[in-house]
């Protein structure tokens, strides 16, 4: 995250502006965040939350199969993915980036809206960084997936 | 950031549930008349599977949209209909009762 101002930015922190001509605060570290959920409104509001509260660039996709089309093109810092999805699921899909050697080393996060005990158990054994729940508060979102990544 | 996003979030937040209100309605439609079926005793698996993949639609989505009852109300449909038989005519009035006050919640966000 940035800083509210320029004027409580540390000084030794800010840089030149040659454009602007003054000494500004670095602009917030923009993180890559790809999301795969079969659900328009989930991805959508995933999306627009993590964009406009975090200020992060999001690339989407609707299912496993283009999700992993969409790691490789875009080569995301992270990946928000859907448990539950027609075709290829989430564990499925994790299990083919994991082994997929350009692919293996982006840190997912599963979405679920399963609650039950034993799924829970079963998708922390998958070796994801975490397992997030639905519903989840927008304005949350990225705050949660930046606790879990070391991004401040 | 620099500024509040809190107020911006929340416009096009609503923008959101305007746009997937149809989406969200079919879906409250879809439990309404598989709890019907359900207390008529004309329930069948396929209905029953239909309301559980409804209900869980809801349950992971309605929270985001402020509407922390209405994931909870989907949540216990969602279980209801998640056994090996379809739910019989004796869970009929839970059901219905379910489905109709997460209708409510839904047209009156």
């Amino acid at each position: 995250m940035g800083y509210p101002s320029a004027n409580l930015c540390p000084i030794d922190k800010r840089a030149w502006s040659a454009d602007n001509n003054c000494w500004e605060a670095p602009s917030a570290v923009s993180h890559k965040v790809l999301i795969i959920d079969d659900e328009d409104d989930i991805r959508e509001v995933a999306a627009l939350s993590l964009e406009s509260v975090a200020g992060w660039q999001v690339v989407t996709a609707r299912s496993g199969a283009q999700g992993i089309v969409r790691a490789l093109e875009e080569k995301p810092d992270a990946i928000l993915l859907d448990v539950m999805m027609p075709g290829t699921d989430g564990p499925t899909t994790f299990r083919q980036m994991q082994a997929n050697p350009k692919l293996a080393g982006i840190p997912v996060l599963l979405l679920t809206a399963k609650v039950q005990a034993s799924d829970q158990r079963a998708f922390a054994d998958l070796g994801v960084k975490a397992v997030l729940f639905k519903p989840f508060d927008p304005m949350e979102l990225s705050a949660q997936i930046a606790a879990v990544l070391g991004w401040s | 950031m620099d500024s509040d996003p809190k107020p911006e979030l929340a416009a096009a937040l609503e923008l959101l549930w305007q746009r997937f209100l149809p989406e969200t309605l079919e879906r409250v439609a879809s439990l309404e008349a598989a709890a019907a079926a359900c207390s008529a005793g004309t329930g069948d698996a396929e209905q029953a599977r239909s309301a559980q993949a409804a209900a869980h639609k809801l349950a992971g989505s309605l929270g985001s949209f402020n509407l922390a009852r209405g994931s909870i109300l989907a949540r216990e449909l969602e279980v209801l209909y998640s056994g090996d038989d379809h739910p019989g005519p004796e869970l009929g009035p839970q059901l219905v009762s379910l489905a109709a006050e997460l209708r409510t919640l839904v047209e009156h966000r």
